[in-house]
C-alpha cells in the first residue's frame, strides 16, 4: 500500500532523489554550455536532475505547474505552484567544489510556503513548512540573534547582463557587508545561504536580482527557523527578486549601518 | 535542622523519586521548573503525594516543599543549598552550566548519560559534579483515583538509586559507590533496562496503548520486549564482562518492572524523542552496535528500532521522524537520518530486514 505524501515529504523526495543523481555524476562533467554569462552555465546533469524531481512531482502532485531553471513553467497553469532549481551551483558543480544544493519550493497564494534544499555531498537535508519549523536532516533548527559583527555574511550577485551599468552598486553593498561583519561571502549557491541563515552559520543572506528558484525554498527555511526575512519580486518576466533574510538584530544592523537602498524592498 | 536541597524538574524523578531518598524528615526540597502552571500548583499546595509500589500495593509519602521557584530564580541564593540533584532531561542539563558553575555543594546529575558529569565538570572547571543511576521506573502521573485525592500525585517503584561516592556527604537513601560498581550498574541501565523499555513503548505505541503495562499485556509485545532484552544481556556480559547471575536477575525484575500493572508509566514520557535514542551511540543504533560487535546479530533489537522509526506523535519534539519515514527510501532514511554507513553491518542488517519487519509491526498495529 502506498501512502499519499504531504506536500512538505514530496518536497523532500524530490530533492533526494535528484541529489543523489548528482552525486552519482559528480567529477564526471565534460560537456556544458553557457547561458547568460560566463558563470551562467548548464549541463547535461542539470536537466537530469530536473527531471528527477519533475517525475517526483508528477506522480504525487500532478495539479499543480511547476517553474523550473531549464524548462520554465511546466504542467498546468496554476496559481500555486511548484518552483525547482534542479542544481543551484552549477560552478560550483563543474568544478568540484562541494557546496551545491537541489532547492524545492511550493509556492501558495504568492509566497513560498514549503522548502526543501538538499546539499548531498555534506549529506545535509533542510527542510521546512512556513511556521512550523525548520530541519536540517533529524535536528530542529532555531536561530540565534546575535548581531552583525558576531555573524558572517554572504550575498548573491545578479546575472552579468542585469543591469550592468549599475554593478558597482552590487559591489559597494559587498563591500559595506564585509566591512561590517565578520566578512561576507559570495558561496555560489543562494539556496545554501539562505540554508545556512536557518542553521546560524551565517547572520544574513542578501541577494540582488536571484532568480526565484533560486532562494524560494531557503527563504521558507530561513523565516522558518527565525530569521526576518523581506523580499520583493522585482522583475516578474525574469523572475527576479530582491531579499534578505537574517536575523533579526542582523536585519536591523543591515537596514541602519549598510544602508543596502540598491535592493527595492519595500522596508 | 533540616539539609536545604535544591531539585532541578519536578517531572518523573525530581517528584516521584527523589523524595524516596532524600526523605522529607531530612531534606527540605525546593524545585526549580519551567513549566508555568505546575509551578503554581506546587506553591499553592505547597505538598504533593508520591506512591510507591511496593508488593502490588502503594506504600504513601506526602511530601512537604520549601518552594519552587522558575529558572533564574535559584541564581542569588543557590549557594545556601547543601546539595543539588537535577532531572531535567539530557538535552537540557548542559544549559545548567553557568548555574553550575557558581555553586560548591555536591552536584548529582540523575540525567540517563554518564557522560554528562564529565562534561560538566569540564566545562564549570570544577570537581563537585557528579552522576547517579536512579535505578527505578517513576511514572510522571498517576491512576485516576489518586489523582482525584491530589491531582499532583505521582506513582514510582520501590527502586535503589547509585550515587558516585564523591556526593556522599549529601547523605539520604541512596547507595554511594565507587565508580567501577556505578559503571556496572550504569552498563546494566542503559542496555537491560533503557534498550527494552524504550521498545515496549514503542510497540505499545504501535497498538495505541496509554500505559506500558498495557502494552505489555499483549503477548507479542512481552515476547518481543524479553527477546531483546535477552540481546541485551548476553551484550553486556560479552562486552562489559557483567556476573551471568546478575544480569540474569536484573534482565527478570525489569520485565517485572515493565508488566507492572500499578505503576501507569505513560507511553508518551518512555517513548519522547525518538531521534536521541536512535542516536549513534544511544539505546537503540548503539546498543544495536555493540551486539554485533560481540558476535550477537540482534534481531529483535532491530524491530524495535523500526518501532521507534514509526513513532508518530504530534507533539513530541521529534514529530518529524514520520515526515522523513515517509519522504525518504529505507536507504536514504538510514544514511541520512540515522547516520549509518552503507558499509556498515548494521545498516546491511535492518535493509535486509526492512520489508518483513515493517509487515510484522504493522500485524502487530492490527492485532489490538
Amino acid at each position: 500500500m502506498t501512502t499519499k505524501l504531504s506536500r512538505l515529504e514530496i518536497a523532500i523526495k524530490a530533492a533526494v532523489d535528484a541529489g543523489n543523481l548528482l552525486v552519482s555524476h559528480y567529477g564526471k562533467i565534460s560537456k556544458l554550455k553557457q547561458k547568460e554569462s560566463l558563470r551562467d552555465v548548464v549541463t547535461d546533469i542539470d536537466k537530469l536532475s530536473e527531471s528527477a524531481i519533475l517525475t517526483v512531482l508528477n506522480k504525487n502532485d500532478p495539479d499543480f505547474g511547476v517553474l523550473t531553471e531549464e524548462s520554465g513553467f511546466v504542467g498546468p497553469e496554476t496559481e500555486d505552484f511548484w518552483v525547482v532549481d534542479a542544481l543551484d551551483g552549477t560552478v560550483n558543480y563543474i568544478h568540484q567544489v562541494p557546496l551545491f544544493s537541489v532547492s524545492v519550493a511550493f509556492f501558495q497564494g504568492g509566497k513560498p510556503v514549503i522548502g526543501a534544499v538538499y546539499n548531498p555531498l555534506a549529506k545535509d537535508l533542510y527542510y521546512s513548512e512556513l511556521g512550523k519549523g525548520s530541519f536540517k536532516n533529524q535536528i530542529q533548527l532555531k536561530i540565534e540573534d546575535t548581531p552583525i559583527t558576531e555573524n558572517l555574511m554572504s550575498m548573491a550577485f545578479s546575472g552579468k547582463l542585469y543591469k550592468p551599468e549599475e554593478r558597482h552598486k552590487e559591489f559597494e553593498l559587498f563591500g559595506k557587508l564585509n566591512d561590517n561583519s565578520q566578512g561576507c561571502l559570495r558561496t555560489g549557491s543562494a539556496a545554501m545561504n539562505l540554508a545556512y541563515v536557518s542553521d546560524g552559520h551565517f547572520g544574513a543572506a542578501v541577494g540582488k536580482a536571484s532568480k526565484l528558484w533560486d532562494i524560494a525554498a531557503g527563504l521558507v527555511l530561513a523565516e522558518s527557523a527565525g530569521a526576518k526575512v523581506n523580499y520583493k519580486l522585482i522583475d516578474k518576466e525574469r523572475h527576479l527578486v530582491d531579499y534578505i533574510a537574517a536575523t533579526p538584530q542582523c536585519f536591523s544592523d543591515i537596514i541602519n549601518t549598510v544602508k543596502p537602498s540598491y535592493l527595492e524592498l519595500d522596508i | 535542622m533540616k539539609k536545604q536541597l535544591l531539585v532541578y524538574g519536578a517531572g518523573a524523578i525530581g517528584r516521584g523519586y527523589v523524595p524516596w531518598v532524600f526523605p522529607p524528615d531530612e531534606f527540605d526540597l525546593t524545585y526549580v521548573e519551567e513549566n508555568d502552571s505546575l509551578r503554581e500548583k506546587l506553591n499553592k499546595q505547597k505538598q504533593f503525594t508520591s506512591y510507591c509500589t511496593k508488593n502490588g500495593a502503594y506504600q504513601k509519602l506526602v511530601v512537604p516543599i520549601s518552594n519552587c521557584i522558575k529558572p533564574g530564580d535559584e541564581l542569588s541564593s543557590i549557594n545556601n543549598y547543601m546539595g543539588i540533584v537535577t532531572a531535567v532531561g539530557p538535552r537540557q542539563v548542559l544549559s545548567l552550566k553557568d548555574n553550575f558553575q557558581k555553586a560548591d555543594c555536591p552536584i548529582v546529575l540523575f540525567e540517563n548519560d554518564s557522560s554528562l558529569s564529565v562534561q560538566l565538570n569540564h566545562l564549570t572547571g570544577k570537581s563537585n559534579i557528579y552522576f547517579g543511576v536512579p535505578d527505578v521506573i517513576t511514572s510522571n502521573t498517576a491512576p485516576k483515583e489518586l489523582l482525584d485525592q491530589d491531582e499532583l500525585s505521582i506513582v514510582t517503584e520501590d527502586g535503589v538509586c547509585f550515587i558516585e561516592e564523591g556526593a556522599k556527604s549529601l547523605g539520604g537513601i541512596n547507595d554511594y559507590v565507587s565508580k567501577e560498581e556505578l559503571h556496572k550498574q550504569w552498563m546494566a541501565k542503559l542496555y537491560i533496562h533503557n534498550t527494552p523499555h524504550c521498545i515496549a513503548a514503542y510497540l505499545g505505541a504501535l497498538q495505541g496503548k496509554q500505559y506500558l503495562h498495557e502494552g505489555m499485556s499483549n503477548p507479542a509485545i512481552y515476547a518481543l520486549v524479553e527477546g531483546a532484552m535477552n540481546e541485551m544481556r548476553d551484550m553486556v556480559v560479552k562486552k562489559y564482562n557483567l556476573d551471568q547471575e546478575f544480569v540474569d536477575w536484573y534482565a527478570k525484575k525489569e520485565l517485572g518492572r515493565f508488566a507492572n500493572v500499578i505503576l501507569y508509566d505513560p507511553i508518551i514520557r518512555v517513548a519522547r524523542e525518538p531521534f536521541r535514542k536512535l542516536a549513534l551511540d544511544n539505546r537503540l543504533i548503539g546498543a544495536a552496535q555493540l551486539a554485533l560487535s560481540m558476535g550477537i546479530v540482534p534481531e529483535f533489537l532491530i524491530k524495535g528500532i523500526l518501532a521507534a522509526f514509526l513513532y508518530n506523535k504530534e507533539n513530541d519534539a521529534d514529530f518529524n521522524i514520520t515526515t522523513l519515514m515517509n519522504a525518504l527510501s529505507p536507504d536514504n532514511f538510514l544514511k541520512l537520518i540515522i547516520n549509518l554507513s552503507t558499509h556498515d553491518a548494521l545498516y546491511k542488517c535492518i535493509m535486509t530486514r526492512w520489508d518483513n519487519t515493517l509487515d510484522e509491526l504493522k500485524g502487530l498495529q492490527n492485532d489490538n
